[in-house]
């Protein structure tokens, strides 16, 4: 990490730290020197990211993103214990992919519940008077999914576009507050999702040599996404606000 | 669930006519058989039966019988 990107001292909340991109995130952010709040379902999980952090002074709190009234009580806790935020990376997230018409009402539901309405909740809670610090940045992880449109997608592409859209009206609600939020938007990632996603759909499957044909700079390492995200959440980025910015080896070309 | 009742489940998920299959019916001889109504089928076990169809089950299938005996195990 060079100086460009320093985070020294800052308090990150990372939602979503235990595994993928919100692990490597976890990881990357503590390398440039912040100070890291790390939230996930799994108790072992966190603590396992928690040793790979650098540095010292991260914390860690087990909870449920998806109990979206337990939320307030989660953040309230986080500020009181390790102080006001300088910043939060939203990288819960689940995949699902079915045809329409599996696509029952509670599954999308529960999609969005994780992809969606725990973010924008958490978005809320953390904007809230006395629990950020002037210049707060707010990443949320959004995919390339939200602007392609492929079989099977449509609950994880419309979850992520609906992100992206949320950042776009919120960007200009914060703006008063000195506060930026963006979104990124991964293409394929090497991480677990995707291994769960070719599992689902087959290695040599149409659908996924279409994604890799699109995909011309190759899978895309979770270590260039979390670069991507440290520089979002730098005063490097201080003029960027609203955004979905793709890291995408260049799909959104094709 | 009866054996016609699995299989008006199973016309239903591959979004095949109504009394199209039978028991003996070759999957191979099933146009709308698509990975597609793969994904759907491993989406309906699971929801329906809490059976995880894995790769290799799928590729197991011969028949609609052998579906049927999956749905039989739940």
């Amino acid at each position: 990490m060079n100086t460009l990107i320093d985070l020294t001292g800052k308090h990150i909340l990372v939602i979503g730290a235990s595994s993928g991109i919100g692990k490597q995130t976890a990881i990357t952010l503590s390398s440039a020197g912040a100070k890291l709040t790390l939230v996930a379902r799994t108790e072992a999980n966190l603590i396992a990211t928690l040793h790979e952090l650098e540095g010292k002074g991260h914390a860690y709190c087990a909870a449920d993103i998806s109990e979206l009234s337990g939320i307030e009580e989660t953040v309230k806790q986080i500020i009181h214990k390790n102080g006001s935020l300088d910043g939060m990376v939203y990288a819960a997230g689940i995949s699902m992919s079915m045809p329409l018409q599996m696509f029952k009402p509670e599954k999308l539901q529960s999609l969005f519940d994780v992809n969606f309405f725990a973010f924008v909740e958490s978005v809320r809670q953390i904007t809230k008077k006395g629990r950020y610090n002037p210049g707060m940045r707010i990443v949320g992880i959004s995919s390339i999914a939200s602007l392609k449109g492929d079989k099977t997608h449509l609950g994880y592409s419309a979850s992520k576009a609906a992100m992206d859209a949320a950042v776009r009206c919120i960007a200009k609600e914060v703006a008063g507050k000195d506060i930026c939020i963006n979104t990124v938007a991964p293409g394929m990632t090497a991480t677990g999702m995707l291994s769960r996603f070719t599992d689902n759909i087959g290695s040599n499957s149409e659908s996924m040599k279409e994604l890799k044909s699109r995909q011309y700079l190759g899978v895309i390492q979770p270590e260039a996404v979390a670069k991507t995200i440290a520089f979002l959440l730098s005063p490097a980025a201080e003029y960027i606000t609203g955004i979905t910015l793709p890291v995408d080896g260049g799909m959104t070309t094709c | 669930m009866t054996n016609q009742e699995k299989i008006a489940l199973l016309e239903e998920t591959l979004e095949i006519d109504e009394g199209t299959l039978t028991e003996d019916t070759l999957l191979e001889d099933v146009d709308e058989y698509d990975s597609m109504a793969k994904l759907s089928l491993i989406v309906m076990m699971d929801d329906e039966f809490a059976v995880k169809l894995t790769g290799d089950m799928i590729k197991g299938f011969q028949t609609v019988g052998d579906i049927l005996a999956v749905m039989e195990k739940a």
